[in-house]
């Protein structure tokens, strides 16, 4: 389990975060750190789909007291809105008056380093 | 030096005669303008240009899919000595001059760089997929969050599309552009070699759909960058 960052010289490197090596997990950590402030998209695997794929999503931050990145807390394989529907059959049902959707930060999750692989992307100059 | 420098994506690799379009926060890009600008003064240099000629500040340009029954490119500019706007029509750019480019910039890749890249990819997407890629370049995939399909291919714009309307067939949306820290203008190559590109295309496409498209460059289907 290793997060592979697409790179231009001698091709991908790849971090790891094996905790039987603490000095590389420390340097590990202080590089995706550092990625994630210079802008690169870190695509983290969360599962595999029907076809044996790796379904990813983006890490918004990470821990580096604990090495594990926070993602956010949705499918994203899922589309993001809920048919109107839906929504107000679930409500008669269980009888709860309507939640108001909240503003501010958004669910999010932890997920360990070294259980999980990955691929950092740096920024881009468009094309 | 890549490492030294704490570029965890290496640095591109200038070459002679070809352009370096550089991420604008990347830390070393005033280096690669610096080397842009030598370029630009060779190529002065070598051109006979007339010293006379009026100089000129570029405003605009666009494209008009028919203009007296061809497609042209319509470029606005200023003569700076009169203050005056005037247009000319270009004739649409042919595919040649990128598809040459493209094959000029090979050399900054490493079969290394590559094969490491092909191993990757063949972690990612299925034994079918992996095989059209070998055989054609291309493979497709299908994004259930939105339901565009992706036709990702090695050093051309990915191609998004959605059923047509009527049902029969495909329409496509845009061409997809877009290369991690640099590419070489005019040609479809990016600064990494080009399974890498692709990777970078298939793991943003999955992991934030929305910020692939937000980064990267929509060629309409019918400009020759798309690539079609």
């Amino acid at each position: 389990m290793s997060l592979n960052v697409l790179n231009v010289g001698a091709g991908d490197i790849k971090l790891s975060f094996d905790k039987s090596d603490p000095a590389e997990r420390i340097r590990a950590a202080r590089i995706v750190r550092d990625m994630l402030k210079r802008g690169y998209a870190l695509l983290i695997e969360t599962g595999r789909d029907g076809q044996n794929r790796p379904v990813y999503t983006r890490a918004l931050d990470f821990d580096e007291n604990t090495c594990e990145y926070i993602i956010a807390d949705y499918d994203p394989a899922v589309p993001s809105e809920l048919p109107a529907a839906s929504t107000q059959s679930t409500q008669a049902e269980t009888n709860e008056p309507p939640v108001k959707s909240k503003r501010g930060r958004k669910p999010t999750k932890r997920v360990a380093a070294d259980s999980t692989s990955g691929v950092a992307v740096a920024r881009v100059a468009g094309g | 030096m890549a490492n030294k420098a704490d570029e965890w994506a290496g640095l591109p690799m200038p070459l002679p005669d070809m352009k370096l379009v550089v991420e604008p926060n990347y830390p070393w890009a005033k280096l690669y303008k610096a080397f842009n600008e030598c370029v630009d003064e060779l190529e002065a240099s070598g051109s006979d240009e007339d010293s006379d000629s009026p100089q000129i500040e570029p405003i605009r340009s666009f494209r008009l899919s028919k203009y007296k029954g061809h497609p042209v490119t319509v470029v606005v500019y200023r003569v700076l000595e009169t203050g005056k706007y005037q247009k000319m029509f270009l004739p649409p750019r042919d595919n040649l001059k990128l598809l040459v480019n493209t094959l000029g910039a090979s050399v900054a890749w490493g079969a290394e760089q590559e094969s490491k890249a092909l191993t990757l990819l063949g972690e990612m997407i299925s034994d079918y997929a992996m095989k059209c890629y070998m055989m054609t370049g291309t493979f497709l995939e299908l994004s259930k969050r939105s339901g565009v399909m992706y036709l990702f291919r090695r050093l051309r714009p990915t191609i998004a599309m959605r059923p047509s309307l009527h049902g029969n067939g495909t329409r496509c949306i845009a061409a997809l552009c877009m290369h991690p820290i640099a590419h070489y203008e005019q040609s479809w190559s990016g600064a990494m070699c080009p399974t890498d590109d692709v990777i970078a295309h298939l793991a943003l496409m999955r992991g934030d759909e929305h910020l692939f498209w937000k980064r990267s460059e929509q060629h309409s289907i019918d400009q020759p960058e798309a690539g079609l």
